[in-house]
């Protein structure tokens, strides 16, 4: 009984797994596509980790959750970072070019302007900062 | 006749509907209890006959008022995401039929299948059952009229931009 149980117990886990580990394969393929788009939206590297968030005027988390920690962020790193904040309807293209399939979406570019995090959904300041500090 | 007239569909019902299928079909499984599968379809099937995400009780008597999972509306349509829910019911009802007919690899399968494509849904916000209705629209299929909202591939969650 227990060993059915255990067995079950393990598949689903390994299941889970599975699935965190496309999850992770999605954010690297989205990763490597946003490095070959940079270039359209920074003309130099930018010496300061960068954040570029895609939002929409009507994304309610973008407005309830997403963007106030994004400012908290910024009263907190002051000009140590630079965030680029991009509407989705106004410039579809770009949301198209870095792979965005929903809002709010945030990528997390190194000082190098390399494309490093990668956050489908609301982020929220803690995850941001932890993210900041190991680029 | 196909239609663009997109509705204001709130989207964390749907999350929380498929988030509670996921976390039930895996207890289900854990537990082997086919009784928390059929209950789920049952869930299902109500839901789809009242034409609202079935654990949508979640999101509105609990977690809404308490503000632990706050409003994320959409213009979108909302025809899809029954045809989504409805096509889990019909996999759940087949899932719970085959695990009490003792056909446990293939019960456990479905129940798979449609935790699988919930999470799919919930985390990278693609609905396969959407995608399915909206091809059947393309095919002029009788019932199946609604047009995906602009400038998304269809099934993805809107980015709001109707």
């Amino acid at each position: 009984m227990n060993g059915d149980l255990l067995l079950r117990f393990g598949f689903a886990l390994g299941m889970i797994a599975v699935g965190v580990f496309a999850y992770w394969l999605l954010g690297q393929r989205l990763l490597a596509r946003a490095q070959e788009n940079v270039p359209a939206l920074l003309d130099a590297p930018p010496q300061k980790p960068v954040i570029v968030y895609f939002t929409t005027p009507d994304c309610a988390p973008c407005k309830t959750v997403q963007r106030p920690a994004l400012h908290q962020l910024l009263s907190l790193m002051g000009d140590r970072i630079r965030l680029i904040e991009i509407d989705a309807t106004q410039r579809p293209d770009l949301a198209r070019q870095w792979g965005v399939m929903s809002v709010p979406t945030t990528f997390l570019l190194n000082a190098q302007g390399e494309p490093r995090y990668v956050n489908n959904g609301v982020a929220r300041l803690e995850k941001l900062l932890e993210q900041i500090k190991s680029l | 006749m196909t239609t663009f007239a997109l509705e204001k569909v709130d989207h964390a019902a749907l999350k929380t509907n498929q988030l509670t299928i996921i976390l039930l079909n895996i207890v289900a499984f854990i537990l082997n209890q086919p009784l928390l599968a059929a209950f789920v379809a049952l869930v299902m099937g109500v839901g789809s006959a009242l034409k609202a995400p079935g654990f949508g009780f979640v999101y509105s008597l609990l977690l809404k008022p308490r503000g632990w999972m706050k409003p994320d509306v959409l213009p979108d349509n909302p025809e899809p995401h029954r045809f989504a829910q409805f096509l889990g019911f019909l996999f759940m009802a087949g899932g719970s039929l085959a695990l009490f007919g003792g056909a446990n690899i293939l019960g456990w399968a479905l129940v798979w299948v449609v935790a699988a494509l919930a999470a799919l849904n919930a985390f990278g916000g693609f609905c396969v059952g959407c995608a399915i209705y909206y091809w059947l629209a393309r095919l002029r299929l009788p019932g199946f009229t609604k047009q995906p909202p602009g400038g998304i591939i269809p099934g993805m969650k809107p980015k709001g931009s109707a």
